[in-house]
């Protein structure tokens, strides 16, 4: 793709904001991405605003306009995006193709969620669905993958607790993330089981929070040094087909490949990936469809410690959706900003030596036993 | 709870994605689509055939399977569902389709993957709004292999 390069980033740390409004979150997150990047308000040519629930919670949408105001920001294009659990990625991606295009120089994009209410419930694909009217809920359309993965490929509940343990482990690092204490595989195992065989800590916790990164053109780079490049930017939605396997997502297999592709790079070249962990098993299935591991073979990749920190290849090196929580419109931002950290090798404690390329990976949405959405960036140094 | 229930003023939830059982006790199959060009059927049945576009007509894709993958939920159900409610993937026999659908609460002892099931319409839950629905549930199917119903 034409060079588009990352010079700025800001996050608000992820938890329960009771006392702060979405509009507020992502106005700060915007500026601090702004100051990050050294750009004043007139300096952005476009936006792309994220958000998964507001509408639904509060009534409320358009807010980007809102959102943006808030930091001088006005007159120029502004997008509300929503993608299920990869809005933010897709805003990204929007701000990329449309540098790309030449539409515009620098393009920022917020992504921000409140969702800490009372009476939240379990997220669903769309109240009025088939599925939906059925009784799948996020956790269930999961565990039903964990229960063939276990089947087909002897994946043990243990293994699928490391995942939750190892992201604690790495969160203790990430000042960010709403839950920072290390866990046992004891203690995840020995949490409420939710929908089985997923226990509590191995569903990822709500959270409210914002997350914003402004991308630009390789003339608008004006510190270089801080800058990051954008590889590849891939989106791609589901097949559909039917039957569907459930040990993998074919839009899985077939969005990491399509964004290696485009890179020009393969598995071994990635110094650390963000994924969507939003279950335990999702990490699983996702290191086979990155091809950090074969098929089958993500129980004993991550029980191993290849996953790690200190590990082959680093996954949620931030402590992930598990630890960091899922402000759902926030998330595929905060993916990209962790990555864009660890490259510019601005991680602290939780910093992964060597880093050279980082891949951010979310997926969102269940339809007709596949996925809705699923959103691939590949980034590098 | 009378499974076959006959209630003419509950309605069922998803209208048009399976067959109620009516006065004849015929069992109730999930209801696809299928294009008659492409001789291709789907499930769920979307307006028109991702192949050529023919509209897609509604067709019944099976009542009898296997479970292919069973999950118990066990956090607060949505849509006034039992606690804990059961569901899955099921194989249907007759095309081969897999569908996503209730597996009967009350059952759950005995499901395991590759259970077979059969479809019950039965009273379960409400519409979100508290107004009771019928939902189509599979349930354990004790008839022999190959029997006739």
């Amino acid at each position: 793709m034409t060079d588009v390069k990352v010079i700025g980033t800001g996050i608000v740390p992820f938890g329960k904001h009771l006392e702060r409004t979405l509009v507020e979150m992502g106005a700060e997150a915007a500026f601090l991405a702004l100051r990050d990047a050294g750009l004043s308000p007139s300096g952005v040519d476009a936006a792309f605003f994220s958000n998964g629930l507001a509408s639904r919670l509060f009534g409320d949408q358009t807010i980007g306009q809102n959102v943006l105001w808030e930091v001088g920001i006005h007159r120029i294009p502004v997008v509300n995006v929503e993608n299920a659990c990869t809005s933010g990625s897709t805003a990204f991606y929007l701000a990329c193709n449309m540098v790309t295009a030449g539409q515009a120089e620098t393009v920022i994009v917020v992504g921000a969620e409140k969702m800490c209410v009372p009476e939240f419930g379990l997220i669903n694909s769309g109240e009025t669905e088939i599925d939906t009217q059925l009784g799948m809920v996020a956790p269930a359309g999961f565990a039903l993958r964990a229960v063939r993965h276990m089947h087909e490929f002897g994946t043990t509940r243990e293994q699928l607790a490391r995942v939750a343990v190892k992201n604690r482990r790495h969160a203790a690092g990430n000042p960010v993330a709403q839950y920072r204490d290390p866990v046992s595989v004891d203690e995840v195992l020995e949490s409420p089981m939710i929908v089985d065989p997923l226990t509590r800590f191995q569903c990822c916790p709500i959270a409210d929070g914002a997350a914003a990164v402004v991308v630009a053109a390789p003339g608008a780079v004006r510190d270089q040094a801080r800058a990051v490049r954008v590889d590849a930017a891939v989106l791609c939605t589901g097949n559909y087909e039917n039957p569907q396997d459930l040990t993998k997502w074919e839009t899985d297999y077939r969005g990491c490949r399509t964004a290696y592709e485009k890179a020009g790079i393969g598995p071994a070249d990635v110094s650390l990936v963000e994924c969507h962990d939003a279950f335990t098993i999702s990490e699983i299935l996702h290191y086979e469809a990155l091809g950090l591991c074969g098929p089958g073979e993500g129980g004993p990749f991550v029980e191993e410690g290849h996953s790690s920190l200190g590990g082959r290849v680093p996954v949620n090196p931030s402590g992930g959706l598990l630890s960091r929580g899922h402000p759902v419109g926030a998330t595929g931002v905060a993916q990209i900003v962790e990555v864009v950290s660890q490259l510019r090798g601005e991680s602290g404690s939780r910093q992964v030596e060597n880093a050279r390329v980082g891949l951010a990976h979310c997926m969102g949405g269940d339809k007709a036993g596949d996925s809705k959405s699923c959103t691939v960036h590949i980034f590098s140094r | 709870m009378n499974e076959q229930s006959k209630s003419t003023t509950i309605q069922p939830v998803n209208p048009g994605t399976f067959t109620v059982p009516g006065d004849a006790d015929i069992p109730p199959e999930v209801l696809g689509g299928y294009c008659r060009a492409c001789r291709k059927l789907y499930y769920p049945r979307p307006r028109y055939c991702p192949f050529c576009l023919d509209a897609v007509e509604r067709r019944e894709v099976g009542g009898r399977g296997t479970v292919h993958s069973f999950t118990v939920v066990r956090t607060k159900p949505p849509l006034g569902l039992p606690q804990p409610y059961c569901v899955g993937y099921v194989d249907l026999d007759a095309s081969g389709l897999r569908v996503f659908g209730l597996l009967d609460p009350d059952r759950v002892e005995d499901v395991e993957l590759g259970t077979r099931v059969r479809l019950t319409v039965r009273r379960m839950g409400h519409d979100g709004r508290g107004e009771a629905r019928l939902r189509p549930c599979f349930t354990p199917d004790e008839r022999a292999e190959g029997e006739e119903s």
